[in-house]
This record gives structure tokens, sequence and C-alpha cells, in this order.
């Protein structure tokens, strides 16, 4: 071929033909500003079969496609506890399940929300979302529209897994630290009470993520000590004490901000400790929590500002210390500030986003009506919350009430 | 136990009536025998396999092992016909949990008809015409245990018919067969879809041909007595995670998982067979192949899936008894001699893979590339022969894992066993 005429037929394709896409990231992935498209190709049988046996974590292999990227062969299998369902089946996805080689955009795995339990659709991405603006360890989070075979299977969240990954994001790549899951007891809530020296007890609450090779008393012994510690060491020497292990001051926060989104269920919720991860940093004795499946915050928007804190060991005598007790009421008030002028306008635009998607959504366990009402009642908590949560504290610190008070 | 019993009662009386008869009735014959006329006998067998073992590092097997107990009939219903009934006798829990020893699996339950050399025919259930060592009878290898491809490739028992004969220098086998052989059972209940109708297993079509094939070659001399054979076998396998898979050496993990399938399974050996004076050199490979249509993530063909495995073993008397007869003792043990002894080593694989072999490979059981794993095992051994019925063997067998992550113990790819046993057989 003539130089010429190779160099007009390279000129054309970059004019007119192929347009070399841009890198894709992770935070492209977790991108909350747009509704993805995810598609999910599985054997026939294996789908049919993940959906009758939903309460089995059996793995199967699938391809995943986003945005012009394939995952060959990823590993997913159903999750949840009570989001767990056969029709719309929550869904987690390890990237390099069956090729330890395999990464997607520096991810091992992440999670597909089924939002079974949320009639808004997002809740957890809205508290993700404001929890990180306040300094909160929190996962990200996106919509997407989910594809299995072809066939739209519903609206999903596409959630970051909380796992070593997120350990060097979040701690500045420190990633080789201890990391648990709170394990729910069903039918035996706990409030931080001492649990006694065994470590079965905590075995059974902290599922290991991470080293999980490390002997029981490295894993679980420090944890076993905190508890202990929290419980039995005085006031008077409590933040000397449990200081070096436990971050007090991002204990403080991680509470005032559950708190402000009127998170129910979280780690003074109304059954007890519930839905976080909690990591032991690399090299240290120190730990700190991050949140985790806040699908069922925003209850309401007068939810109080001190709710269940005195049931609660930990927080109960973290909170009888004065700085942490101004540092309470300075986050609470911090997340009214991050969320004024914010909130409601992210609201409203990840509502009309996921609209359609939610509405076309036939797998979902609950009818438009009641998301139109869960519709109505997000988009009306933002200025609620804030102005209460400011009279709130103005009340307990005494200062001037802003307007708008009862 | 009530069964145990009742064959008691059986042998028994039969024994009595028998006796009453001119050379006929009870008779030792190397074994129990009831003799009712020419031709027509009834024999009593039994075998007891009892082992001491140990495993570098731990695989959390027992120390002690009886993996085989049994106890048979055979028997010859004149110069036409004859007949073996073997069953396992084994520990279950019986309806309190409480084990008991009692029946289990049925090994051979086979009627023969054997007028023709050139033409005879077996019915019932016995071992499909397959793998040199997995048809030579487990009290009667020259180790303690079949190499690997003996057990996961080659079919192993099924109820069918074979006509089989040797009307020249050639035998042949070729049998139609229920199932693909203990072996090669499913493993997965059939998953049906709504709309969908439960597939059938099998049946299986098996054929080998044997026969001295060397002495047609131009060439004198021992090998002139070699032994060699080619077998196939053919069946179905329905949907499901079917495949054949690996086990390890002492069946505590698998070093390769089963796969999904769906077509036809196919399995093609060669077997050499060897024994001049007291020694022997067997050696086998074996190949099956099976297709795995519409089950790809995305319900499209995958490339066929294919195991692979083959052995060489040597044996030599040092005590000089000829290894092509029934071993007998020159000297027993009893008479004041030494007993048999003889020296045995075998190598052999066991491997796994994808016919495709192109990009990233993967361990899930719906990859195109199926990211492959073999077991290579290299076994020394001692075979004490004391009387002919009964044998001590001494193996040791080191195994080696291509892929560490997937051996008994994660990322530890070498091991080291051994085993003391003591074979009772009459």
């Amino acid at each position: 071929m003539r130089p010429l005429i190779r160099a007009g037929v390279v000129l054309f394709v970059v004019a007119f033909g192929v347009q070399p896409l841009a890198a894709q990231t992770a935070d492209d992935f977790f991108n909350p500003g747009v509704l993805h498209r995810l598609e999910l190709w599985m054997n026939q049988a294996d789908w049919a079969k993940l959906k009758a046996a939903f309460q089995e974590n059996t793995y199967y292999p699938a391809d995943v496609v986003w945005n012009g990227i394939t995952i060959r062969n990823a590993g997913i299998r159903s999750r949840g506890l009570g989001s767990r369902s056969s029709t719309k089946p929550g869904l987690r996805v390890d990237v390099n399940r069956y090729a330890e080689s395999q990464a997607f955009l520096g991810l091992k795995s992440f999670i597909l929300d089924n939002l079974t339990q949320d009639p808004s659709g997002i809740r957890e991405n809205i508290a993700n979302q404001l929890l990180t603006r306040i300094g909160v360890p929190a996962a990200r989070e996106a919509h997407t529209r989910l594809y299995v075979n072809g066939e739209y299977a519903g609206l999903y969240g596409i959630i970051e897994s909380v796992d070593k990954s997120l350990m060097g994001r979040l701690f500045d790549g420190a990633d080789n630290g201890f990391l648990f899951e709170y394990k729910y007891q069903l039918g035996s809530p706990w409030r931080f009470e001492d649990l006694g020296r065994s470590l079965d007890p905590y075995k059974l609450r902290f599922g290991i993520k991470t080293n999980e090779n490390k002997s029981d008393a490295t894993i679980w012994g420090p944890i076993e000590e905190l508890v202990r510690l929290v419980n039995t060491t005085p006031i008077e020497t409590f933040e000397a004490v449990v200081g070096p292990r436990l971050d007090l001051a991002a204990f403080t926060r991680f509470l005032a901000a559950q708190n402000f989104i009127a998170e129910n269920d979280g780690f003074v919720g109304y059954a007890g400790i519930n839905n976080f991860y909690f990591y032991r940093r690399q090299d240290s004795s120190s730990h700190v929590f991050i949140a985790w499946d806040d699908d069922v915050a925003f209850l309401q928007s007068d939810f109080g500002i001190t709710t269940r804190l005195e049931d609660n060991t930990l927080s109960r005598k973290v909170l009888m210390l004065p700085r942490y007790q101004a540092m309470y009421t300075d986050v609470l008030v911090a997340a009214a500030a991050a969320s004024e002028g914010w909130m409601r306008g992210e609201i409203e635009r990840l509502l009309d986003m996921i609209g359609e998607a939610m509405e076309s959504d036939t797998n979902k366990p609950y009818s438009n009506q009641q998301h139109a009402d869960e519709r109505r009642h997000m988009l009306a908590f933002p200025d609620q919350r804030i102005t209460y949560v400011r009279c709130e504290v103005a009340k307990q610190t005494g200062a001037t009430r802003p307007p708008g008070c009862q | 136990m009530k069964r145990v019993s009742l064959t008691a009662i059986l042998i028994a009386s039969f024994t009595a009536t028998a006796a009453a008869q001119d050379r006929r009735g009870f008779v030792w014959n190397d074994r129990p025998t009831v003799v009712f006329g020419e031709d027509i006998d009834l024999e009593v067998r039994g075998r007891a396999l009892v082992e001491w073992r140990r495993f570098d590092p731990e695989v959390g097997e027992d120390t002690f092992n009886l993996p085989t107990l049994r106890l048979g009939l055979k028997g010859e219903l004149t110069r036409h016909f004859d007949w073996e009934f073997e069953r396992q006798i084994e520990q279950q829990p019986d309806e309190e949990g409480v084990d008991r020893w009692q029946f289990g699996e049925w090994k051979d339950a086979y009627f023969r008809w054997r007028t023709l050399d050139s033409v005879r025919v077996i019915g019932g259930r016995f071992k499909m015409p397959f793998g040199l060592e997995q048809t030579t009878g487990v009290s009667d290898l020259d180790f303690a245990y079949r190499a690997l491809g003996s057990t996961a490739i080659a079919p192993g028992r099924d109820r069918g018919v074979m006509v089989f004969g040797d009307p020249g220098p050639v035998t042949y086998e070729v049998g139609v067969f229920d199932d693909d052989g203990d072996n090669g059972q499913s493993n997965e209940p059939q998953f049906v879809q709504a709309g969908e109708d439960l597939e059938d297993v099998g049946p299986a079509f098996a054929m080998r041909l044997t026969g001295d094939l060397l002495r047609v070659l131009p060439f004198s001399g021992r090998l002139r007595s070699a032994n060699i054979g080619v077998a196939y076998t053919n069946s179905n396998v329905p949907e499901g995670l079917n495949s054949l898979r690996g086990e390890s050496f002492w069946g505590t993990a698998d070093f390769f998982e089963r796969v999904y399938v769906k077509g036809r399974r196919q399995r093609i050996g060669a077997q050499f067979d060897w024994s001049p004076g007291p020694t022997s050199l067997k050696a086998e490979w074996m190949q099956s192949r099976e297709q795995r249509k519409e089950q790809s993530n995305r319900n499209q063909d995958l490339s066929d899936f294919v195991a692979t495995a083959w052995y060489v073993s040597g044996t030599w008397f040092v005590t000089g008894e000829n290894k092509d007869d029934n071993i007998n003792p020159k000297r027993p043990l009893l008479n004041g001699g030494p007993g048999a002894i003889e020296l045995t080593a075998r190598i052999e694989q066991l491997g796994f893979k994808s016919a495709n072999t192109e990009g990233t490979a993967f361990t899930n059981p719906r990859a195109d590339h199926l990211r492959p794993n073999s077991d290579t095992v290299v076994t020394f051994g001692i075979n004490w022969i004391t009387t002919r019925w009964t044998r001590v063997i001494v193996n040791a067998i080191h195994e080696d894992f291509e892929d560490p992550n997937r051996a008994p113990q994660r990322g530890t790819s070498s091991f080291w066993s051994g085993l003391v046993r003591l074979n009772v057989v009459f």
C-alpha cells in the first residue's frame, strides 16, 4: 500500500471509525452519577439453580460485561441475610475466584445489592455518599440495570466490597490489617457487654476476612481485650487505656453520622449492634469501624440525636468523656452542614435517574406505589432532618436555637 | 447378619448332601469347595485386606484400614456354565445409628456360558473390558492399590452382557452395559428446568482386543510373549457435574473436581503385559474425552474435557518364582522357607485438562480452557508371599501435584505415605 493511501486510511479510521476508549477506573465503575448497565451471562441451568438454592452460598461461573469490558468466568453467588431472594437474588461477584491473576479495575470482588429492603432504592447510596463527605470510612456505590442472559433482572446497587482493596484505599495503602465482618446473631442481641475470656463468642460475631491463617489469639485476642477493657476500665482512665485500642475520634464520627442519617439498625440499632465492618490497622492495635448496609436508614427526620446511646456500653462510656461528647455534636452539626444544599438535590437526581429502571423492575418485592411513597419520604427528609438536628443540638448545648425549631 | 447366617446354613446343607456321595461332597481345594458331580461344584471364597498406614504430611486418614472384606460363592454348572457372586462386608450404621457388620455393595454377580472357546457369553454384573489393572482382582495386584488411572478413567463394574472369546492369537471382548461403570457414575442428579425431560444414562459400549501380537513380527526373542491390547468405550453422559474427576491417591481430596459435561464420553486405552521368568513389565495408557455441549456461561459448546493416565511398573521375584504361573512360594514359610519375595516399582500419572488450551486458564467447571492439574505417583514395594493364601505388601508412595493449590493440603505439592498390608485370600 502506498504511504499516502495508508495515511489516508489511518486518518479515516481515527476520524470516523474506532474511537479509543478512555481508560476505565474503579471510580468510573462506582460513579453514582450515571445509571450503569451490567450484563451477566450464566448458563441457564446455573441461574435456575442459584435462584432455587438462594439460601446457599454456592458459587457459579459467569461472564460479566460492563462498559465494553468483559470479566470472563467470574464467580457469582447468592448473598445477604434478610435480603436473600429467589426472584431477585442479591449477588456477590468474585472476579478472581477461578483465576487468581484476574482483576477488574483493581477490584477483586463487588456486590450487586438487590435493593429488596429499600423501596426507595437509594438509601444506602445516599448514606454512603454522606458518610464519605464527613470522613467516615464507607464503600462506594452506584446503580445499575442488571441483565442476566439478556433479560432485565432488575435495578441493583453496585457496592464496593469491604476487602483488602478497600482498606488500601481508605488507609493509604495499609491493607494488611485484620478485617472483620460483624455477624449478627439472631436471638442474641449484643450491646458491647463483656462476653467473657473465651474467644468463641467473638469468633462467632467477628468473621475474619483477612489474615485468616493467623492464630485465634492473634486474630480475636485484641477484640476480647478491647471489649473487656471497655467494660472494666473506670471513666477516669478510659481514654488512656481504651484509646490505643480503638480510634475513639473515628468511632464518635461513625456514631454521630449513623445518628444523623437516622440509621435504626446500626451500631446502636433497635436489636443491638449490627451492620458494620471492623478493621485493626496494619501493625497497630487500634481498631476502626467501617459503615455497611445502611439500607434502612432515613427512618424518620425526628430520630432522636441520642437514641439508644445509653443502651450500648461503648457508646455510653465514650460519650461520658466531654471531649467526645462535644465531638459527637460537632459531627452532627457538620453532617447537617454537609447535607444542606446537597442531600435533597442528590436524592432527587438519583430518584429521577433510577425511576424508569425501578418501575420496570418486575422482580422487586414492593409495588411502584410503595416506591412513589418512599420517594416523597426521602425528598422530605433532608430539610426536616437538618432543622431537627440543629435544633436538638442547640437545645442540648444551650446555644441559640435556629429558626424553624419547635 | 441374617444373610451371613443363611449363607452358612446353605453351605452346610450342601456339604451334608454331597458328602454322602462317592468323591463328592466337601473338599478343600485351596478353599472350601462342595463338589456335586463332574463339572458341578461350589466354592466359598473370601478376601480380607488389612493395612497399617502412615502419611507425611498428615491427610487426616485413619492409621488402620480394612479396604476389602468380601465373601463370595463361585461355581461350575456343567462344562457349559459357571457363575460367581461376591459381596462386600462392611460396617454400616443401623436404624439406631450403631455401626454393625453387614453385607454392602455387590461386587461380581454373573452367569457365564463357556461351551466354546471362540464365543462365550457373560451376563450380570462384572467388570467392563477396559484397563489391564482394573480388570485384575484386587488381591492379585502387584501393589496395594491400583494406579490412579485404573480407578479414575477405567470404568470398573457394571450390569451388562458381553461376548468374548479367543478364536486365534487375539482375545476379543465386546459388551453393552447399563451405565458406564462404577467409576464413571453420574454424580449430580439431573437438574431439570420447566419443559425438560430427564435423560437416561448410558448405555455404554465397550470392547477390548488383546493378544500376543508381537509374535507376528519378524523377530524372535522373549519379547514375543508380551501381551498387547487396545480398548475402547463409548457412552452418553447426562448434563451436570458428571465428568470424571481426579482424586488424590488416598481419596482424601479432589485435585481436579468434576466439570459440567453433556454428550458423549469416550475412552481409549492401550496395555502391555510381559512376564518373562521371575520378572514382569506392565504398562498402560488411557484417555477419556467427554463432550461439554451447551455448557458454557452462554450455553454454547465447550471444548472436550480430557483425562489422561499412564503407568509403567516392573516386578522381580528375587526368590525365583515364575511370575506367569499362579504364585506359589518355592519354599513356603510354613515349611521353613522364606516364602516368595518380590520387589516392585511403579511410576504413574493422572492428569486433567480441556482440549482447548488457548487464552487464560480457569478452574471453574464451565471454562473452555481449564487450568490443568495432574498427580504423579511413584510407588516402591516389597511383596512377601508367605503361603498361597497370605501375602504381606509393603509400599512407599510419593505423590506430586502439578498445582499445589489443588492438592490435599493447599500449598503443599508433595506427599509421602507408606503402608504395610496383610492380604488373606482363599
